[in-house]
């Protein structure tokens, strides 16, 4: 763990607050999402805890990916509060367009934004990696951009996670040179290399073919070993099963059931749950 | 063939030869008047390189205001003078822009060249911002929310992710509006401008010979858009091998 007087001298870590102690790294309560008259998330209340993988499951159109996008603001929420790391940045009373504090400006808000969402890596379902740069370029850009971090140092940081991904030898690999399976753990690479405090995946696996879904799933146990906060939206039921520390059942825009793997699984409350994970069972 | 007839054919073949030879020494050698396509050759190009750059500052300039309008909101006020720019200057014909802009907008401008490079600048502005702005549309949303995701600003975002892959992609499209408007220029000789085409018409005034400065003229403007053409293809080439689509 990275003490404060780390944190000075860590040009990745310096200039963000720590976790205020005793408080959740993420906490959520009576969120809502509409778009136009469509009510996608009616009223979710969760946290998320540091180092906690909380798996979201739930029928297609239920809102999970909604949800994953309110959390770091790609959305923004139509009301409802947000809390990340003890700094609400997300307040039902003075939600604005882009649902920072009213009070300040809009460069303000912005550069708010930008410091919530650099501490929060997002892995999506088709990858999205810049298919105009090579692969260390895409690992190196944000840190460089945003965090200020030198060439070398970025490049060096990268090259450990490309080894960490398995991938040391596809640095300098054009996106489209490499497999879907590749593609994903370079995009998790790419968010890794921010050191987000969280990690928010929607659906990685779904857009590869069946013999890929290993090797990418075997990354994300890895960082959920090494206590990585994970939220991670799949249909991958075996993982939610082994790696999870809590499930959350989302239909309707509504969190319908939590709870461990054992709890979910073993004897799902809900008869939703109930149907949804007999759907499923593999 | 009989051979009078043959040897008859030959003689006319080297008195309308000569008589070429003759015309061409009028329309070029004699008083120097191979400096009018020259000058005139420099002329198009000073105009048309100095109006392609200006054309894609300005495009470039209002087709960000543009998508960043579609996405956002924002530029409320910005956007609509951008729309209305785009849509006068599309329903217009060049050579009525060309004259309002000499004989109104810059009416006391005296230099004809930079008239010229105004009109078809502003001109070519507004194709290049639509071709630039379909440009931008045609990038998956996943890229700029993949660099917002990581903490990029929306210009980075632009400037590092988006527009580096859409102007990868409408190259062909920008190089097209390049030439298109290099032949335009042409017609700058409606203010009197000395530039390729009238070089040609001048030399037809003075010596009444039409077919050969015209035709030259003529090649000179086909060699050119060859050359231009080569030239985009081999950056097309260049870019596609250095990785990306
Ligand atoms: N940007 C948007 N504009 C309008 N409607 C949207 C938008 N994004 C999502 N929706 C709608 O919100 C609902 C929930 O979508 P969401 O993508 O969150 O579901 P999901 O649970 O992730 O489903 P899936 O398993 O298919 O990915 C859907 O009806 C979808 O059509
Ligand atoms: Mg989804």
């Amino acid at each position: 763990m990275t003490t404060p007087a780390q944190a000075k001298s860590d040009p990745f870590l310096s200039d963000r607050p720590v976790v205020a102690p005793g408080r959740p790294l993420l906490e959520v309560e009576n969120l809502h999402k509409s778009f136009g008259s469509l009510h996608v998330l009616r009223g979710i209340t969760t946290t998320i805890r540091k180092g906690e993988v909380v798996v979201v499951i739930g029928p297609s159109g239920g809102g999970k990916s909604t949800f994953l996008r309110c959390l770091n603001l790609l959305e923004v929420p139509t009301s409802g509060r947000i809390w990340f790391g003890g700094e609400e940045i997300v307040s039902g009373g003075s939600l604005r367009r882009d649902g920072t504090d009213a009070n300040l400006s809009h460069r303000e808000r912005e550069r708010n934004l930008n410091r919530y969402r650099s501490d929060m890596g997002m892995v999506f379902q088709r990858f999205n990696l810049f298919p105009h740069m090579t692969v260390i370029d895409n690992v190196t850009m944000a840190p460089r951009m945003v965090r200020r971090v030198s060439a070398d140092a970025a490049r060096r940081k990268a090259m450990e996670l490309l080894d960490r991904v398995g991938l040391p030898d596809k640095a300098n690999a054009y996106p489209q040179q490499l497999s879907g399976g590749q593609m994903q753990r370079i995009a998790i690479a790419r968010a890794l290399a921010m050191e987000p405090r969280v990690m928010l995946f929607d659906e990685p696996t779904s857009a590869l073919d069946p013999e890929m879904v290993g090797e990418v799933l075997a990354v994300m146990k890895e960082l959920a070993a090494n206590h990585m906060t994970m939220v991670v939206v799949t249909h991958e039921m075996n993982f939610a099963r082994d790696v999870a520390d809590r499930i959350l059942f989302l239909e309707g825009g509504n969190i319908l059931e939590e709870g461990t793997p054992t709890e979910l699984f073993g004897s799902p409350k809900n008869a939703r749950t109930r149907d949804f994970l007999g759907k499923v069972k593999n | 063939m009989h051979p009078l007839t043959f040897a008859a054919s030959l003689a006319s073949l080297s008195s309308w030869w000569s008589a070429q030879s003759e015309n061409f020494y009028i329309c070029f050698v004699k008083n120097d008047r191979w400096q009018y396509i020259t000058n005139g050759l420099w002329r198009t190009l000073e105009v048309a390189l100095c109006a392609v750059v200006l054309g894609a500052i300005l495009g470039f300039l209002v087709a960000v205001v543009r998508s960043t309008h579609d996405k956002h909101g924002r530029f409320g006020f910005l956007n609509a003078i951008a729309k209305i720019y785009i849509t006068v200057i599309r329903g217009t014909p060049m050579t009525v822009q060309l004259l309002i802009a000499y004989f109104i907008v810059f009416s006391n401008l005296n230099d004809k060249v930079l008239v010229a490079i105004l009109a078809f600048g502003f001109n070519s502005g507004a194709y290049v911002a639509e071709i630039i702005r379909a440009g931008i549309t045609s990038i998956d949303d996943g890229q700029m929310e993949a660099a917002r995701s990581l903490g990029l600003s929306y210009t980075q975002g632009m400037c590092r992710v988006v527009l580096p892959q859409a102007i990868r992609n409408i190259l062909p499209a920008l190089g097209n509006e390049f030439i298109v408007m290099l032949k335009d220029t042409s017609i700058a000789s409606f203010i009197g401008l000395d530039d390729l085409a009238r070089g040609g018409s001048i030399i037809r005034s003075q010596t009444y010979q039409a077919y050969i400065p015209f035709l030259a003229v003529a090649a000179i403007y086909l060699v050119m858009v060859m050359i231009f053409s080569k030239l985009l293809a081999r950056l097309e080439r260049h870019l596609r091998r250095t990785g990306g689509k």
